[in-house]
């Protein structure tokens, strides 16, 4: 009996958008902190935001189990170079090029990593893939439902001069709104910030301020 | 996805495993009787005529009447409430009794939480019983051989990464939630959770299976940091004697495996001594 | 053949009469003619350390190399033939990736230097392959017992060391080393010690410009591998360098030890 693979399709554990914008001095990253089980919001305090090595970071949803194997794969990347110490290190357009090749590897082998990641690094990269392989680079990235939710917003508000602790505001904005309208999106978000000369910031998880529910009252029935 | 090369006579062999490992049963002798006889003409004889029988009535769409609980077709499942608390200095796992097949249950009394690493590493099994049996046996292999190797009992976290690896990589053939916790002298009580695609998180309290959906609400209303091992185990109570209460696929007795320095201590509560809610 | 294994030297495969396996010992004599390697388990480190000589001038300085990071919590100096060594790096870098990967922790040296010791010894069983002709000093950070010092030596035995030291000026050091007070020697006073030990083991007269190479993976490296400070070795070779009483004495005992003065087995064994 052909045995048809289901997980290919059907991701269990997963993660929802990720943002990513490039900022005068820097890049910034955000998501959420939610893993959901179906729509069961299973880990609420889990990272999606990793660092594997100085001036780097990945933003990743979708299979979570895939995003700890991406993750861990990055890791024994970086765990090489250490090792080889030339002198030289990978440049985060170097690792954005090869976590594309991953995935395309994957999906051209019918099994594909389900994720779509962003990827941060110093020299102001910001950088999407997705599951087929699909990588580019950009000033705004959004990935999942922030693509439609949130990276008009980030467009919008975009401009050349944008400072990094503006970009952060600017993130928190569009977590607002994926809040309201996500299912799958949490309040505790996390927030990275990769400045030119690779210096990393990521923030421990915090929790959304002022979120806007005045709104229910014009909204009651009469 | 197909599962028909799993498929067993209900109540088939190995629905639950002891703490030694290996394969105990708990069927009745009368059966054990039977699949001795059977497997000492063809171990495979009886499966294959069962699924011959019911892949029959399925391909012809024979009028015949079969209890729906007499399904060989379908795995003896692990419908479960499993959970694991972490406190200072140790874990509780906690595991209902309850493995059945379709409706039937297949066994009453099972022991759904298996020993690892004795006495400092167990686990609480959800899902297939066949798979996660395996995977326990085979963690427990791996572990065994790496602490011989190594001269130090393995970590907890070895372990369950161990879980993590074997069930993220053969994700489309398993159907294994588990619960892996213990305690180990660099980090104290742990607790582990690996669920179905192979997600590995590190948990204060982690809780598993059909029934824990029931009780989510429940444990995040009364669970508390820094809890005693008796606030933990008071805290399984309540919590798994909830599950239970509302999960048709959990039930009979609870069982509890607490986790410290000093060892692995078994307790065993019937329904007589949990706590009961409001039924209505 | 008329040489001193008299035809039993062939192939690891043939002992001599009197229980010998030359080609494994003749190994050993190819880590004998190595520059000096050291290295010392201190109380917040482990120190790695190679006299590299530079046999050609025109090289370029660090191009030689003989102490490599295996993991971020393992290095290893290599004794002996160059090439030999290497690839015993190779064999423990994915022997410590591996190990990762599957148990998602790091390696443990104690495991590492089993596995290497076991790898080495199956190159001293078949006449097909002939004995590494290295012996590997393997320094490393045990998540549960601290610093360690393991040594592989070709014919596959590996032991755990508090310092130990191989190579041309191996018998003064050995003496030098068991002079020191390993309960409270730290890693910089190590460095120091070393530099001490090597420059006193040379024959100026004789013996080719060197390179000290050094390594540690301590706390002040936060229990990672990495290069001794530059600066440090530096000043440490420059202040024994300009000690010239010590440098007469120290050098006429050196000169006679250098050369194929059998090893006095003075280094300093914690188990086996």
């Amino acid at each position: 009996m052909i045995e048809t693979p289901t997980h290919t399709t059907e991701p269990i554990v997963t993660g929802s958008s990720v943002l990513g914008v490039q900022c005068v001095d820097g890049v910034v990253l955000a998501c959420d902190t939610l893993a959901s089980y179906g729509s069961l919001a299973r880990f609420q305090r889990i990272t999606r935001l990793h660092q594997p090595a100085p001036g780097v970071v990945i933003a990743g949803g979708g299979e979570y189990s895939d995003l700890q194997q991406l993750f861990r794969i990055t890791d024994n990347i970086f765990r090489q170079e250490f090792c080889q110490e030339d002198g030289y290190e990978l440049s985060p357009r170097a690792l954005h090029s090869y976590l594309a090749r991953v995935l395309y590897g994957r999906r051209s082998r019918m099994d594909p990593l389900y994720n779509s990641l962003a990827v941060a690094g110093k020299g102001r990269f910001l950088g999407c893939i997705d599951l087929y392989g699909t990588a580019f680079e950009s000033e705004a990235v959004a990935t999942g439902i922030g693509a439609l939710l949130a990276l008009p917003l980030i467009r919008k508000q975009w401009h050349a001069a944008l400072a990094m602790d503006e970009g952060v505001r600017l993130l928190e904005e569009c977590l607002r709104v994926l809040y309201y309208r996500d299912c799958r999106a949490l309040r505790s978000v996390q927030v990275a910030k990769v400045s030119d000369s690779g210096e990393v910031l990521i923030s421990e998880p915090y929790e959304l301020s002022n979120l806007q529910w005045k709104v229910a009252q014009a909204a009651e029935e009469v | 996805m197909s599962r028909s090369h799993e498929a067993t006579i209900p109540p088939a062999r190995g629905f639950s495993s002891s703490s030694g490992g290996g394969l105990k049963t708990s069927t009745p002798a009368s059966l054990e009787l039977l699949y001795a006889a059977a497997a000492a003409s063809d171990p495979f004889e009886g499966i294959a005529s069962a699924m011959s029988f019911t892949k029959h009535l399925l391909m012809h769409n024979c009028d015949v009447w079969t209890p729906d609980w007499y399904n060989p077709t379908q795995d003896p499942q692990l419908g479960t409430t499993i959970m694991a608390v972490e406190y200072d200095g140790g874990v509780v796992l906690a595991a209902d009794s309850r493995t059945s097949t379709g409706t039937y249950v297949a066994n009453r009394v099972s022991d759904k939480i298996t020993a690892v690493a004795p006495p400092y590493i167990y686990c609480a099994r959800s899902g297939s019983a066949a798979d996660t049996q395996m995977l326990a046996d085979t963690v427990r292999r791996y572990v065994t051989a790496l602490a011989l190797e190594t001269q130090r009992p393995a970590t907890v976290r070895t372990a369950a990464a161990l879980f993590r690896e074997l069930i993220y990589q053969n994700k489309s053939r398993l159907t294994a939630g588990v619960i892996c916790a213990g305690w180990d002298p660099l980090n104290g009580g742990q607790v582990y959770s690996i669920t179905l695609g192979g997600t590995l998180v590190r948990q204060p309290f982690s809780i598993g299976g059909s029934g824990s959906t029931y009780i989510y609400g429940y444990c995040d209303a009364s669970y508390r940091k820094g809890m005693n091992r008796e606030a933990c185990i008071a805290f399984c109570q309540q919590a798994a004697s909830l599950a239970m209460a509302r999960d048709g696929s959990s039930g009979g007795v609870l069982r509890m495996v607490c986790i410290e320095e000093s060892g692995a201590q078994r307790l065993l509560f019937t329904e007589d001594q949990l706590p009961r809610g409001w039924q209505g | 053949m008329a040489g001193v294994g008299s035809g039993y030297d062939l192939t690891t495969t043939t002992f001599s009469p009197e229980g010998r396996v030359y080609q494994v010992e003749y190994a050993t004599k190819a880590v004998e003619q190595s520059g000096t390697v050291i290295g010392i388990r201190c109380v917040d480190g482990v120190v790695l350390a190679v006299e590299n000589l530079r046999g050609v001038k025109l090289l370029r300085p660090d191009s030689l190399r003989r102490i490599f990071a295996v993991d971020r919590h393992i290095g290893i100096a290599v004794a002996g033939i160059g090439p030999d060594g290497r690839h015993m790096v190779g064999r423990a870098r994915s022997e410590a990736q591996n190990y990762r990967s599957v148990y998602a922790e790091e390696i443990p040296p104690s495991l590492l230097a089993e596995r290497l010791a076991s790898y080495a010894h199956v190159y001293s069983l078949y006449w097909h392959v002939r004995p590494f002709g290295c012996t590997i000093l393997i320094g490393g950070w045990d998540a549960s017992q601290g610093p360690c010092l393991y040594v592989v030596e070709p014919d596959g035995s590996g032991y755990k060391y508090r310092a130990y030291a191989n190579g041309k000026g191996r018998t003064a050091v050995r003496t030098a080393l068991n002079k020191l007070n390993f309960e409270q020697l730290t890693c910089t006073s190590a460095v120091q010690e070393i530099a001490r030990m090597i420059h006193q083991s040379r024959d100026i007269a004789k013996d080719k410009p060197y390179e000290l190479e050094m390594a540690w993976i301590s706390e002040a490296s936060d229990h990672k591998f990495a290069r001794v400070p530059g600066a440090l070795v530096v000043s440490s070779r420059q202040a024994v360098e300009e000690e010239p009483q010590q440098m007469e004495t120290g050098g006429s005992t050196a000169s006679a030890d250098r050369g194929e003065t059998p090893s006095t087995s003075t280094h300093i064994m914690e188990e086996s």
